[in-house]
């Protein structure tokens, strides 16, 4: 098995030591994907299938470094923060352009920040909560914080702040900015961003196609204008197994999603590469951590006791035997995935059934407690997790029954807290802890994933964190934030799964990062 | 004159049934659990944000109010604005329904072909071999989910012997008949077992028939009976069944659309549910009770040929 740990670096690196004229170029890669793109633009990208497609059409100021930990130059050749933390000055590469050939200056950046922290726009804008101005002097951009931000960095890293071009925007048809962004994805006009390819074909639902942007100003191994490939050409195909006979039959070079149960079978076809890529992503349930449940009932989740019995009690190596074929692991950070930066190493909840009946008897629970677990209808995943757990339970007296429930009405649940566990997934869109720690424990945003959970030590912790610009005293917060989190149980801790993707062999190159974003740029396709 | 009238007053009859089906599809749509803000927005949205979305969409506005907005739209051609694609809900519809049409048509004509051919030798040898031998092997595909039937036909005939592409749906007229033959097979091969079932029974009864008896005893070829009195009688009641069909394959289209990634109507209205789009799942809903009365209609106006006893009324 394949697992690629960062194949961008890999690729970098190969790079080193080929010969130029080794070098392959052109061709189309075909991606069969599991759900389509509705907007790709960087301020209003809410879904993954939009957001992990961002960076391929747009450059962002910053990025991520190949190993996730810091922070390197894009779009600005260099930059730095000022001592009190309240200013960035970036400093723009020279001669950069959009896939139209046309100039990438200043004015295109002020007004990509500007749009991407207007607050009547995208979803987004509260992530540049605390940049007050953005202003440019030559190649020189400003960013101005009205406190210091030790996340600046990362956010303008992120797909968000990616730079669109500013004339190509305002002449697109549509009298307000969700209608032009609308126009310039529905036409896939090139020339609005800067990315590795921009959008030369798109079929609502159907199919997406990326060209070779060749004003691109990253260089591949040959010291030409990365990327390689000329197209990727992008199928959607919702149905596992379908995705998976089109790669067989040999119609596609690359399918996402493969479900874990067939990431054996796959892995030992000689023809393809089953790669799991190390991922953000975590699945974890959130348990109604409310004094009564919503009918009014009494809610024997409420006690801490109870929650931290049945994280206890489940056997995390045994469902990811059962759900992900072993191609997992336990959580071991409370708050997010193990790979984020600020994670804590923790022994979470390991399967101790002695510990578990001693919690629930403290507790007082009766034999035939029922607790029912909101799952996905259709998600085998789901049914798998649910079959597991009621065995698990039981010796609790726990009597764990099922709801199945599609997306839209899980989702509704969490907000209403109409439940008392539900199946949940994350995948994190920052380099940066923040966002999933606001998400799953800071109440004021969402009541700490729906659980209702609350507490004022966190959330004073969480609140400093956002100003602390020493990386030793905000790393601490974490470290305090997460012990919290992980005594308190307001999930069931679960399991970290990477990202499988299996490519024919024919595929170099390709990457998919822990964000999810799909990397293009150094794939190529051997002819 | 008496034609045309009928199918004047068929039209007509048409309307009060779709200003039922917008009623009911409208209330269905919004009886649904789920929040079509959180659909668009996603789980991360905040509070402020769903609100905003909710306000922009007009889902605040008192049942009564949508519904009317709803109404009068669609009287002046106007579906609405998809939710999750973006754009008109009526382009997005004229932009799928050739494909779904397409199948619906391929797969109804192999049903005929297989059905019809099969039915009468089942019938002409009733009892022997033959007919058991048929009956049996549809008897299979009737039990078997439309869904399982497509995975065996990609696995084989696609995935392995490669004669057929995987999905998709083709370009021009003989890329959709290649890339569309696996799902119509899939479809026909279900609508055909039900087909020639009833075919083959009706043919029977037909050839009991004392017509039959006497044609035959009157010396006319057997190939003018089974043409022009056992053919034309028996298939009055299938032409029935076929209707009915084509109004169950236009719901069957949501799994094989699905299964076989053909970008359809029925797919969309898939990702329309669960996006909880109601202005699509609306436009979809009407659309293909629009198809299926025109299907019935053209049902009923082919029997009438088929059976002059049959007056248009």
């Amino acid at each position: 098995m394949t697992r690629t740990l960062m194949a961008a670096a890999l690729a970098a690196t190969t790079a080193l030591v080929m010969p130029v004229a080794a070098q392959e170029r052109g061709g189309t890669m075909n991606f069969a994907r599991y759900d389509g793109s509705r907007l790709i633009d960087p301020i209003y990208a809410d879904r993954n299938p939009d957001i992990w497609m961002v960076g391929s059409l747009f450059d962002t100021l910053l990025r991520s470094s190949d190993d996730g930990k810091s922070i390197v130059g894009g779009l600005a050749e260099s930059f730095e923060v000022s001592e009190d933390g309240k200013t960035v000055k970036l400093m723009l590469q020279s001669g950069l352009k959009f896939a139209d050939g046309s100039a990438l200056e200043a004015d295109d950046v002020l007004f990509s920040l500007d749009r991407a922290r207007n607050g009547d726009l995208g979803p987004w804008s509260g992530m540049l909560g605390s940049v007050s101005d953005v202003t440019a002097d030559g190649n020189t951009i400003t960013v101005s914080l009205s406190q210091p931000d030790p996340t600046i960095l990362s956010m303008l890293a992120t797909f968000n702040t990616a730079i669109v071009n500013k004339d190509v925007f305002e002449a697109a048809e549509g009298a307000t900015d969700q209608e032009k962004s609308a126009a310039i994805f529905a036409t896939a006009s090139a020339g609005v961003g800067s990315g590795a390819f921009y959008m030369c074909g798109f079929e609502q639902g159907a199919s997406m196609d990326f060209c070779a942007n060749e004003h691109h100003w990253e260089m591949g191994a040959d010291g030409k204008p990365l990327p390689y490939l000329d197209k990727v050409h992008f199928e959607i195909i919702p149905d596992d197994a379908t995705r998976i006979l089109k790669l067989q039959a040999g119609e596609v070079d690359a399918v996402e999603f493969v479900p874990f149960s067939r990431v054996a079978e796959l892995d030992a076809d000689p023809a393809i590469n089953m790669n799991l890529y190390p991922s953000t992503r975590i699945i974890y349930s959130p348990i109604n951590t409310r004094e009564t449940r919503a009918d009014g009932s009494a809610n024997p989740l409420n006690d801490v006791r109870v929650r931290q019995a049945i994280n206890y009690a489940t056997n995390k190596d045994a469902l990811i035997g059962l759900v992900l074929q072993g191609a997992g692991q336990p959580m071991t950070a409370p708050l997010m995935s193990s790979s984020t930066r600020l994670a804590s190493k923790l022994d979470l909840y390991s399967y101790d059934m002695d510990k578990a009946m001693a919690l629930v008897k403290e507790a007082g629970i009766e034999a035939g407690t029922k607790v029912t677990l909101t799952t996905l209808a259709g998600s085998s995943d789901d049914a798998t997790i649910f079959a597991a757990l009621q065995q698990m339970w039981a010796p609790l007296g726990i009597d764990l029954v099922v709801e199945q429930v599609d997306g839209a009405t899980r989702g509704a649940k969490n907000r209403s807290g109409e439940f008392d566990i539900h199946t949940y997934g994350w995948v994190d869109d920052v380099n940066d802890p923040s966002q999933v720690t606001g998400w799953l424990g800071y109440s004021p945003v969402r009541n700490a994933v729906g659980t209702g959970w609350e507490s004022d030590k966190f959330n004073a912790l969480f609140e400093a964190s956002g100003t602390e610009m020493d990386q030793a005293a905000r790393a601490q917060q974490y470290a305090d934030m997460q012990k919290i989190y992980a005594d308190a149980a307001p999930l069931l801790f679960m399991y970290e799964t990477p990202f499988s993707v299996a490519v024919s062999t024919a595929v170099d190159g390709y990457v998919q990062t822990p964000l999810g974003a799909n990397i293009f740029s150094r794939a190529t396709v051997s002819k | 004159m008496a034609g045309l009238q009928y199918v004047l007053k068929r039209l007509a009859l048409m309307v009060p049934t779709f200003v039922l089906v917008m009623i009911i599809i409208f209330l269905l749509v919004r009886l649904l659990p789920g929040d079509p803000a959180i659909a668009i927005a996603g789980d991360k949205a905040s509070d402020a944000d769903l609100a905003a979305i909710r306000e922009k969409l007009g889902l605040n506005d008192p049942l009564l109010v949508q519904f009317w907005l709803f109404f009068t739209n669609t009287l002046q051609g106007d579906l609405g604005r998809s939710i999750m694609m973006r754009t008109s809900v009526s382009s997005v519809i004229i932009e799928r329904l050739p494909t779904t049409g397409f199948l619906a048509l391929f797969a109804v004509s192999l049903s005929l072909l297989i059905a019809g051919p099969l039915a009468f030798v089942a019938a002409l040898n009733r009892g022997r071999w033959p007919d058991t031998v048929i009956r049996t092997v549809f008897q299979v595909g009737l039990s078997m989910p439309v869904f399982y039937i497509g995975l065996i036909l990609l696995t084989f005939l696609a995935a392995q012997l490669r004669w057929f592409p995987v999905g998709g749906s083709g370009d021009g007229f003989f890329g959709q008949l290649y890339y569309l033959f696996l799902p119509s097979m899939t479809v026909a091969l279900y609508t055909s077992a039900i087909i020639m079932r009833n075919l083959r029974a009706a043919i029977i009864e037909v050839l009991d028939a004392e017509y039959v008896q006497f044609a035959r005893a009157k010396g006319l070829p057997n190939r003018l009976i089974l043409g022009r009195h056992v053919l034309r009688n028996a298939l009055i009641s299938t032409i029935t069944l076929l209707g009915l069909s084509i109004g169950n394959l236009m719901s069957g289209t949501l799994v094989t659309e699905t299964v076989f990634a053909v970008p359809g109507l029925g797919r969309l209205m898939l990702e329309a549910i669960f996006a909880r789009d109601y202005p699509l799942i609306q436009g979809l809903t009407l659309t293909f009770a629009i198809l299926v009365s025109v299907v019935f209609l053209l049902t009923d106006l082919f029997q009438s040929l088929l059976d002059p006893r049959m007056r248009l009324t």
